[in-house]
């Protein structure tokens, strides 16, 4: 029985070699044995929770909850972030601070740590993840001084940015190996060379990839029903909705809904579910097809042959080409589980991983 | 000097060595030839040795003009140095001198300009070389002119060690602005990780902020960012003219022919060079996705602990690769070890599960944005870059004789909105990388999008889709005995119930991908109205399903299906028949063996159905039937066509029409051979053929022609001794072939 054990461990070794399948790591047990569907699996959501107003400054440094709202965003998505540690955000600033001054002065090499144009700040914000697995916020932002700025001037922000996961998908996040952490969601604004410079000091520090996020029109009319049902504990004010029509020339067409009436619609549509939590993807159809069929009453013309480009109210705005802006802090809990949801869905799932 | 005098003798000797490859043609001459060089050489190194002796002993102060003996030597070394180069020695005395400056700047230079050396440059007259360089006794020209030398001869320095410990001293010349360039690229060559200091970075970009953005400077920080990039921050401009400068013009000749000589001296190692599937100067598109990114190392930071490694752009061949094995550290971005072979060797190594996370979300990212979200840019160039990209994709997963997985991700979302034309070449090839697919989806992700595709698609489409599954399945099946052999995975010892889990989940696969190509052949042949091209796509498919069982050692026999069976049968070429009688010859090869195991060891479920056998049957009573008894579309046949439909056709003799003579594809051989047997006669009587022995030589002369897979089926399923005996009727003999009744009957 010795001579067999001795002769069958370097088997298992070798074994262990050739199971190496380049991410899809299965030993040959398991390597037929995955769960299927999953592959196949629409991870598209078809119900969610309505939006409730969460007094998020209680759980957030408000002074830091200012700076993510009220201002427009450009949504993109990342794949997980190697080896990225939010311990060291410090050192992050320092690196991409000489990494900006490098190639704004292409060419010239820039010692690391010198006192530069640009000072980049890392900072974590605290409170904003939902579940265990979401890992924390990241803010950054940009200071410029201007070269010809006197001492006392402050450094000017010229860009700011941040990554994020809310609610994010917890089969996903928990099949990641734990060097990664995954903020799948991107929101940026400033000069697109800056983010530019970001994304590309991201890429090669974390080894992750970067794309920018278009939304989906079913993600504008989630977003359109959600707003409107809060507008009986905030008010509204309108809902507005864009659309372009695919005639020749294209025709752009803005509809101003008054917002009691957008809530009444809504409020007429719920009514036929009787559960209050989730709003079911049926329900949204129904409220956009209302709007719809009511201009088409009074002008004849059918919105739905056209694609919804934009969505905004008091609470925030929303644009088909993945531009985001969040006026009210309540709310902004719901709107991004919906946006990380999306970027999770584009980044590429690998067979048998996930 | 004893040692310099015997070391160009023994250059001289491979050289003569070497004159004798080229004319070896006459023995006699040869040995004469040899004796004669020998001689000739021993009569120039009496003059040169004292040549030598002169320059290693001369004293410095002694006049120039008029000084015969100087000139003299000078001519005699100058000579030897450009003919056969300078002995090692030899080098390291005319540099001492010249370097020495013994004798007036102008000689030094002429020394300088022929100093050749026949093999190797040594180390220490390098190094004394510099110890007078900081003497600063040396005019400006002829420190450049020596610099320049050295970094001529600088792959021919013996070892550069001792050199790289003076690195420092050699350092202290870049701030000398004439200098610089040539001091930035030596350091350049000598420059190791534990040499990048911080007061040195902060000089040279004390220095750049003198000199400006100068090319040498780049290049040395640029190195010392890939060793340190913690202490340095820099982005190269994107139009930097890489590399340095040649400075080798005085000696490009002379060392262009010394390398002539010596080229057959060298054994060739191959040597697998980084950056060899760079592309040169891509124009930059807006989306840079495509881009394989360069190699870099981690940044100090991220790096799991102070263990340090070795980055792989520092490696430049296989053999460093090996030695630095273990001490390799994986770059910054998976993804850029697809920039080189050098890198994929060490991929192939790797084990780490992140690190391959990590290059399939590099990937799985680059492919989805070009592929499946990015806006359609269908202009030349993005087409073929992307076209450029797949391919590289394609060599190096067949490098790794594996598929990505994020390739499979993407391909089966690819699928479902392919049009089968975009880079059709590519995407096949990649699909038939996909590794085995669990019966439970793949209907869904792979035979759906296929199928749309396939039946919707030219005859040539079909074909390919053909091809590239037979690959696909020959791909799971050398997995599968590759596994089999190193995991002791054998259907006769293994009855471990995972394994055999696994084995049973690996056949519902394969016998899923057998099922569904056997549909689309069937249905495809019928389609496009038996395409002799789609035939033999189809044959090649099935000649590897016929042979499952004995090449890789995978116990699962399905046969072809009548849909391919029987207009290979009936196909008008011959080729189609003979891979048909092949194909038929493995079924019955691997059907035996099959039933021998399962003889041998009882307790073993090698459970072949029953229907298999009789499939077969049914197939080899239909072939003998047609081409050797002459009873084509007799009952159990396989096709069976009421003799009323048959009387319509007025073919006279149609049960004969498709036996080995009358067959519209072996018509033209039995022309042949009737012309052969009976060259005078002038009415062709194929019947004649059948007569006697005349139809045993008309069937060696078919296997003459080149139809082995037809031999091989009458040669086993055919009793020749029986064909003998009733030698006048051939038609009759072989009724009930024995062989395929026994395989029968001891199935059941």
């Amino acid at each position: 029985m010795d001579v067999r054990s001795a002769v069958s461990t370097p088997v298992t070794q070798y074994t262990h070699r050739r199971s190496k399948s380049y991410g899809r790591n299965f030993d040959a047990t398991s390597r037929f044995g995955y769960t299927p569907g999953q592959l196949t699996i629409t991870r598209i959501q078809t119900s969610r929770e309505t939006a409730k107003a969460r007094k998020l400054t209680e759980k957030v440094d408000p002074e830091q909850l200012a700076l993510l709202v009220k201002k427009e965003w450009k949504l993109s998505y990342v794949t997980p972030l190697y080896k990225f540690r939010h311990t060291q955000l410090k050192i992050y600033s320092r690196h991409l601070s000489a990494f900006i001054m490098a190639e704004k002065q292409q060419g010239m090499a820039v010692e690391v740590g010198l006192e530069a144009g640009f000072k980049v700040t890392f900072s974590t914000v605290l409170g904003m993840a939902e579940t265990k697995d979401d890992a924390e916020t990241v803010f950054i932002q940009i200071h410029n001084k201007p070269v010809f700025a006197s001492e006392g001037d402050a450094p000017k922000v010229v860009w700011s940015g941040w990554l994020t996961c809310i609610n994010g998908d917890p089969e996903y996040l928990q099949a990641l190996p734990p060097e990664f952490v995954s903020l799948p969601l991107f929101c940026s604004s400033g000069a697109e060379s800056l983010t530019f410079m970001v994304k590309s000091w991201f890429e090669r520090t974390f080894d992750c990839s970067f794309g920018s996020m278009g939304l989906d029109p079913t993600d504008l009319h989630w977003l359109a029903a959600l707003w409107t049902g809060c507008h009986s504990d905030n008010n509204i004010r309108s809902l507005k909705l864009a659309w372009t029509l695919p005639s020749q020339p294209p025709l752009d067409v803005s509809l101003t809904v008054n917002a009691q009436d957008a809530w009444d619609l809504w409020d007429k549509v719920r009514q036929q579910d009787s559960t209050d939590n989730s709003i079911s993807i049926e329900e949204v159809k129904r409220f956009i097809t209302g709007i719809e069929s009511h201009f088409f009453r009074h002008f004849k013309v059918y919105l739905s042959a056209g694609v919804l480009k934009k969505v905004s109210t008091a609470l925030g705005s929303v644009h088909l080409d993945g531009k985001i802006k969040i006026t009210c802090s309540d709310y902004m809990i719901t709107v991004l589980t919906l946006l990380t949801e999306c970027a999770i869905l584009r980044t590429p799932i690998l067979p048998g991983l996930f | 000097m004893i040692e310099a005098s015997t070391l160009p003798g023994l250059g001289g000797a491979a050289d003569c060595s070497n004159e004798n490859d080229s004319s070896c043609s006459d023995l006699s001459n040869k040995s004469l030839r040899i004796a004669e060089n020998a001689k000739k050489k021993r009569q120039a190194e009496a003059p040169l040795l004292s040549a030598l002796k002169y320059f290693s002993q001369v004293k410095t102060g002694t006049p120039r003009n008029g000084n015969d003996e100087l000139n003299g030597y000078l001519e005699q070394v100058e000579r030897e140095a450009l003919a056969q180069g300078l002995s090692p020695e030899a080098v390291s005395i005319m540099l001492e001198f010249a370097m020495s400056l013994r004798m007036t700047s102008v000689i030094s230079a002429r020394v300088l300009r022929f100093l050749i050396p026949a093999s190797v440059v040594p180390q220490e007259a390098v190094v004394r070389g510099f110890s007078w360089l900081c003497m600063q006794k040396l005019s400006q020209p002829t420190q450049v002119l020596f610099l320049r030398w050295v970094l001529s001869m600088f792959d021919m320095i013996d070892s550069k060690d001792n050199l790289r410990a003076i690195y420092g001293f050699i350092f202290s010349f870049v701030i000398d602005e004439t200098m610089c360039p040539f001091i930035c690229h030596l350091l350049y060559l000598l420059t190791l990780k534990e040499h990048v200091k911080p007061f040195r970075v902060r000089k040279l970009l004390d220095i750049q902020g003198r000199m400006g953005k100068q090319p040498f400077l780049m290049q040395l920080l640029a190195l010392y960012k890939v060793f340190c990039p913690e202490m340095v921050t820099l982005t190269m401009p994107s139009k930097m003219r890489a590399g340095f400068k040649n400075h080798n013009s005085t000696w490009k000749a002379a060392l262009a022919a010394l390398q002539k000589r010596n080229i057959s001296k060298e054994t060739h190692s191959m040597e697998l060079t980084l950056g060899v599937r760079q592309h040169p100067h891509r124009r930059k598109r807006k989306f840079h996705h495509l881009e394989v990114p360069a190699l870099t190392p981690m940044m100090e930071s991220s790096r799991s602990n102070s263990r340090k490694g070795v980055c792989l752009q520092q490696l430049s061949s296989f053999a460093e690769l090996l030695d630095n094995l273990n001490s390799i550290e994986l770059p910054a971005q998976m993804g850029s070890l697809l920039s080189s072979a050098l890198a994929l060797h060490y991929l192939d190594c790797v084990q780490d599960e992140s690190a391959f996370l990590r290059l399939n979300f590099w990937l799985g990212h680059a492919l989805h944005e070009e592929f499946l979200f990015g806006p359609v840019d269908g202009s030349s160039e993005s087409m073929a870059e992307a076209a450029h990209f797949l391919s590289m994709l394609v060599s190096t997963q067949h490098f790794l004789q594996e598929g990505f997985s994020s390739t499979e991700g993407f391909l089966y979302k690819f699928l479902t909105m392919w049009d089968g034309f975009l880079h059709r070449p590519q995407i096949l090839e990649l699909l038939s990388d996909i590794p085995l697919v669990p019966s439970s989806y793949i209907k869904d992700v792979l035979f759906e999008p296929l199928m749309q595709l396939y039946f919707t698609s030219s005859v040539f489409f079909k074909c390919s889709v053909i091809e590239c599954l037979t690959s696909m399945l020959r791909k799971w099946l050398t997995w599968h005995s590759v596994c089999a052999q190193e995991e002791g995975l054998d259907i006769s010892l293994n009855n471990r119930s995972t394994m055999s889990l696994s084995l049973s989940g690996f056949l519902d696969s394969v016998l899923k991908l057998v099922q569904f190509v056997g549909r689309l052949t069937s249905v495809g042949l019928q389609l496009e109205r038996g395409h002799t091209l789609l035939l033999h796509h189809a044959l090649g498919f099935y000649e590897t399903v016929s042979d499952m069982f004995l090449k890789y050692s995978l116990p699962l026999f399905v046969m072809l299906p009548p849909g391919v069976f029987f207009p290979a049968l009936l196909a008008t070429d011959p080729v189609s028949i003979d891979r048909l009688g092949y194909i038929m010859f493995r079924y019955r090869q691997n059907l035996t063996s099959a039933k021998e195991q399962q003889k041998k060891q009882r307790e073993l479920s090698l459970h072949i159905n029953r229907s298999v056998y009789k499939e077969f049957n049914t197939y080899l009573v239909a072939m003998v039937a047609h081409l050797w008894n002459s009873k084509s579309f007799s009952p159990r046949t396989g096709i069976e066509v009421s003799e009323a439909l048959l009387e319509r056709t007025k073919v006279a003799d149609y049960s004969k029409s498709f036996d080995l003579i009358h067959h519209p594809a072996f018509l033209n051989y039995a022309i042949d051979f009737h012309q052969q047997c009976w060259p005078e006669r002038t009415d062709v009587d194929l019947n004649s053929i059948k007569a006697g022995k005349y139809w045993d030589w008309y069937v060696e002369f078919l296997f003459t022609q080149g139809f082995d897979g037809l031999r091989d089926f009458i040669k086993v399923n055919i009793n020749q001794a029986s064909a003998r005996q009733s030698s006048g009727q051939p038609l009759s003999q072989p009724a009930q072939p024995s062989q395929p009744t026994a395989v029968a009957s001891s199935s059941s």
